[in-house]
């Protein structure tokens, strides 16, 4: 793909999701004029690169997309939701196009039409002033014969009476354009006179100055000043194929003679047109001429009348008219001594010039037009300004590429582990202690580069929890329309890094929880009212850092987990058995919703409540190492927490050995190790328990549930191993302890992905496969077996 | 190089595009009576066609171009008259 194509595409991801985030926070504060200013911009930006593309249909979209907001930005507009949806529409259909240009490197075919219907939406506000011109590239045939436009004053009006007169005689019409580029058209590398240089069959080209150039030192060349008047023989699909990336820049008009010598007397166009930006200047100076010009048209009706104006005193007023009328228009003659057919001639003649021919170089009105929009906007970088940085350089890196480098870290961490081994082997093997200690020295150094850098990659691959945030603004925006009631989103903590494993992982448990919240959680905003509650309903979305982990809470001001029914349904579902109906505490029995195949809603509905919901949760964030805990309070709310690890990428392992083999576990998991004597085992009924601290911990043999020899003395202490799973402490029998390490888990895969009792393989520095405990299986394990 | 500046003189060489735009309207800017030749320029970017009405440099020779001789030049010229077509052709 062109590589310009390609960051276009990277660019207007963001350009989008900026576009939607601005649209659903403008709505809430409507005319927030920063908001407004922000949508507009990434509007704005996101048509300018879309004409370095052959794109047409983009480009007239977001044209649409933009006037309407420029409107609501200069406040001729307030936005409402009906304008919303379809500026967000409008987006998504872009959106759209971009996952087919990324695929073909085209638009889709039907592209046209689907704007089509858009545009005309979007220009709908904005009393379809722009439409024509839309309509005319979209393939409409315009009216054969426009009205002269007042532009056509800057064409000089001799040339205009030869071309009308040449017209007439062929009864064939001319195109007119009107171009006038934007004031800031050079940074989008156009090139207005070269775009005019293309006209084909160019018949004429008026160059409209600015009425003031500025000051020499004041004048900024990068501004374009200039406007044209094109005439040519072309047809309109030239025309609008030609001006087909600035239709919003140009105006055509197909004028045949009448038109045209309509406009040369000076005479109203036949169709009143709502040409409402009359010249100034030519207003003014027409006041005098239209005068001028009336004067001279009677001068020419008395002088043709057949011999009422042979002689003497009507004669000599007729001349003192013409005279005066001449001097008006700029253009004094001498007809003192005229005869009456010399002085039809010069009355033809000064009706010619008397044709509004502009005086000063540019209307006011027009050059303000020009002028303004650049005052509003932000002032535009220059190409080689070097102080238009704004904010950090940023380097947009394929995700593939740190992913790749995270690897590489894992494999420098297991490497720089095997100086371990070295160090030891230096001292039992070759028996040279200095050596040992040099080599341990060396890793050390190297120990402390490695954890930096692995702490820089994970820096980069850190994101704001805001990527996972980002999308429920519109997600429950469209929700709560669709459901009818009224939820105010709450984000807070965004700026909370976590890895982008995480992040992404988090994607599916959060819309879940989110959809349950809006769906079942959420009361309409009639039964708020009869509770007592606020109509709009809260759901917050928080994220805070804890150490190493992150904490994702999502939680609403809703109807709240009724235990009872809960405890009733799990019972029904044949979930819990009759004695926890009637013994689970109600913290329990909130619970229970994450049990596989447990559902309340008495109704599927489209959103939630097929029953895989918050089972998937549990699921999924487990399978992250995090955890999921539910609080709720009936009638008031409920709120899930997620805990995260911060990173996936690399986790430490406590190494312990079992029947001699080396095995690993989640060190977050660990509460402590111990040895016990032998003596201070005891039983309670089959299962082995020790009591630590007044406390009863069940003790499991690890080597007995995986089925692997003991090679435990009997009579020596037992080493165990602590752990907490489900907030529940659970001792490990195991054979020896080791240290911890840093490993990069693999999960199981292939051959082995059957195997749940392991959540993944590390690769030791010695070259050793460790596996790592999935303790929850573990722990199921054990009771299989027992 | 599309820009040949000397004291009071400039060529306009082949196609003047937008990244010369400053230099030349720099140039026009600081020389006092500046002399510009079109004969073997192909195009003027419109930028440069503004800073040269603005400036209204004398244009000492006509552009071989026919769309910037039929065109343009008059625009430069002014109505005054004719193009100077028998100007001399700076060094």
């Amino acid at each position: 793909m062109n590589p310009l194509l390609a960051q276009f595409l990277a660019e207007a991801n963001d350009l989008l999701a900026q576009v939607d985030e601005g649209l659903l926070q403008l709505e809430r504060v409507p005319g927030d004029p920063e908001l407004v200013n922000e949508v507009f911009r990434a509007a704005h930006t996101f048509k300018g690169s879309s004409g370095l593309f052959d794109f047409p249909e983009l480009t007239r979209l977001t044209h649409a997309a933009e006037d309407l907001l420029d409107a609501v930005r200069g406040g001729r507009l307030t936005l409402d939701s009906g304008m919303t949806d379809d500026l967000l529409a409008a987006f998504d259909l872009i959106r759209g196009w971009l996952a087919h240009v990324t695929t073909h490197e085209r638009l889709p075919a039907s592209a046209g039409t689907d704007a089509a219907g858009l545009i005309t939406k979007l220009r709908a506000p904005l009393g379809g002033e722009a439409a024509p011109a839309a309509a005319r590239t979209a393939g409409v045939p315009a009216p054969v014969i426009d009205v002269a436009p007042d532009w056509l004053a800057w064409l000089d009006a001799e040339w205009l009476t030869e071309t009308a007169a040449w017209l007439a005689t062929t009864s064939s019409t001319l195109r007119f354009v009107w171009y006038t580029p934007d004031t800031d058209c050079f940074f989008r590398a156009e090139d207005p006179l070269h775009l005019v240089r293309q006209v084909p069959a160019l018949e004429k080209l008026g160059v409209v100055q600015p009425e003031a150039w500025p000051a020499p030192e004041d004048y900024d060349e990068y501004t374009c000043m200039l406007s044209f008047v094109v005439v040519t023989r072309a047809a309109m699909g030239e025309l609008n194929h030609l001006f087909r990336y600035v239709p919003d820049q140009i105006e055509i008009v197909e004028l045949d003679s009448d038109a045209i010598t309509r406009h040369l007397s000076g005479e109203p166009p036949l169709r009143a047109e709502e040409a409402v930006s009359v010249v100034v200047t030519a207003v003014i100076d027409s006041e005098v001429s239209a005068d001028a010009r009336a004067v001279l048209q009677a001068a020419h009706r008395a002088l043709t009348l057949e011999g009422a104006v042979a002689e003497g005193a009507r004669l000599r007023s007729v001349r003192h008219a013409v005279a005066a009328a001449a001097w008006a228009l700029g253009v004094p003659v001498d007809v003192a001594e005229s005869s009456p057919d010399e002085l039809i001639a010069t009355v033809v003649r000064l009706a010619g010039e008397a044709a509004p021919a502009p005086v000063a170089p540019i209307p006011a009105q027009l050059q303000t037009q020009a002028v303004a929009p650049h005052e509003e906007k932000e002032p535009v970088g220059r190409a080689d300004d070097p102080g238009g940085q704004v904010g950090t350089r940023v380097l947009k890196v394929d995700q593939e590429k740190v992913d790749r480098l995270m690897e590489l870290v894992g494999e420098l961490n297991v490497a720089k582990n095997g100086l371990t081994f070295l160090a030891d082997a230096a001292e039992e093997e070759f028996g040279s202690r200095v050596l040992s200690r040099r080599i341990k020295d060396q890793y050390a150094g190297l120990h402390r580069i490695a954890e930096e850098l692995q702490a820089a990659v994970m820096d980069v691959r850190m994101l704001p929890l805001s990527v996972a945030f980002g999308r429920f603004p519109r997600l429950v925006r469209d929700l709560s329309r669709r459901l009818g009631k009224t939820i105010e989103l709450v984000t807070e903590g965004e700026d909370t890094m976590a890895d982008k494993d995480v992040i992404e992982a988090l994607g599916d448990p959060l819309v879940h929880l989110v959809r349950n919240s809006l769906d079942h959680g959420i009361e309409t905003s009639d039964e708020r009212i009869a509770a007592g509650k606020h109509a709009a309903a809260k759901l917050t979305l928080a994220a805070v850092a804890d150490g190493d982990a992150v904490i994702v809470e999502v939680s609403d001001d809703g109807r709240g987990v009724d235990p009872e029914r809960v405890k009733r349904k799990a019972y029904e579902k044949g979930l819990i058995s009759e004695e926890e109906l009637e013994t689970l505490t109600e913290t329990e029995a909130v619970d229970l919703v994450f049990r596989p195949g447990f559902s309340t809603a008495d109704q599927v509905s489209d959103l939630s409540g097929r029953g895989v919901g918050m089972d998937a949760v549990r699921a999924s964030v487990e399978k992250l190492g995090g955890t999921v805990t539910m609080r709720s309070k009936f009638g008031h709310g409920t709120s899930t927490r997620l805990r995260l690890p911060l990173s996936m990428a690399v986790t430490q392992v406590m190494v312990f050995s079992v029947g001699g083999q080396r095995f690993g576990i989640p060190v977050d998991l660990v509460v402590e190790t111990v040895r016990v004597p032998a003596g201070e085992m005891s039983r309670v009924l089959h299962q082995e328990v020790v009591m630590m601290r007044g406390e009863v911990v069940p003790v499991i043999d690890l080597a007995r549930a995986l089925d692997m020899p003991s090679t435990l003395a009997e009579g020596a202490d037992r080493p165990i191993l602590v752990v907490s799973v489900n907030n529940q402490r659970v001792g490990l029998l195991v054979e020896q302890f080791h240290r911890e390490v840093d490993v990069i888990l693999k999960p199981m895969e292939g051959l082995l992905a059957y195997a749940d009792e392991f959540s993944g393989t590390a690769l030791l520095g010695d070259g050793l496969v460790l596996l790592v405990l999935n303790m929850k299986e573990v722990l199921g394990l054990a009771a299989r077996v027992a | 190089m599309p820009l040949e500046l000397h004291d009071e003189t400039a060529n306009l060489v082949g196609v003047v595009t937008v990244d010369e735009v400053e230099q030349l309207a720099g140039w026009l800017r600081a020389a006092k009576r500046p002399k510009v030749s079109l004969r073997r320029c192909n195009h003027l970017h419109t930028g440069a066609l503004q800073a040269l009405l603005l400036f209204r440099p004398k244009i000492s020779s006509a552009p071989n171009d026919a769309f910037l001789a039929a065109q343009v030049l008059p625009l430069l010229t002014g109505s005054s008259g004719p193009a100077n077509k028998q100007g001399s052709d700076p060094p």
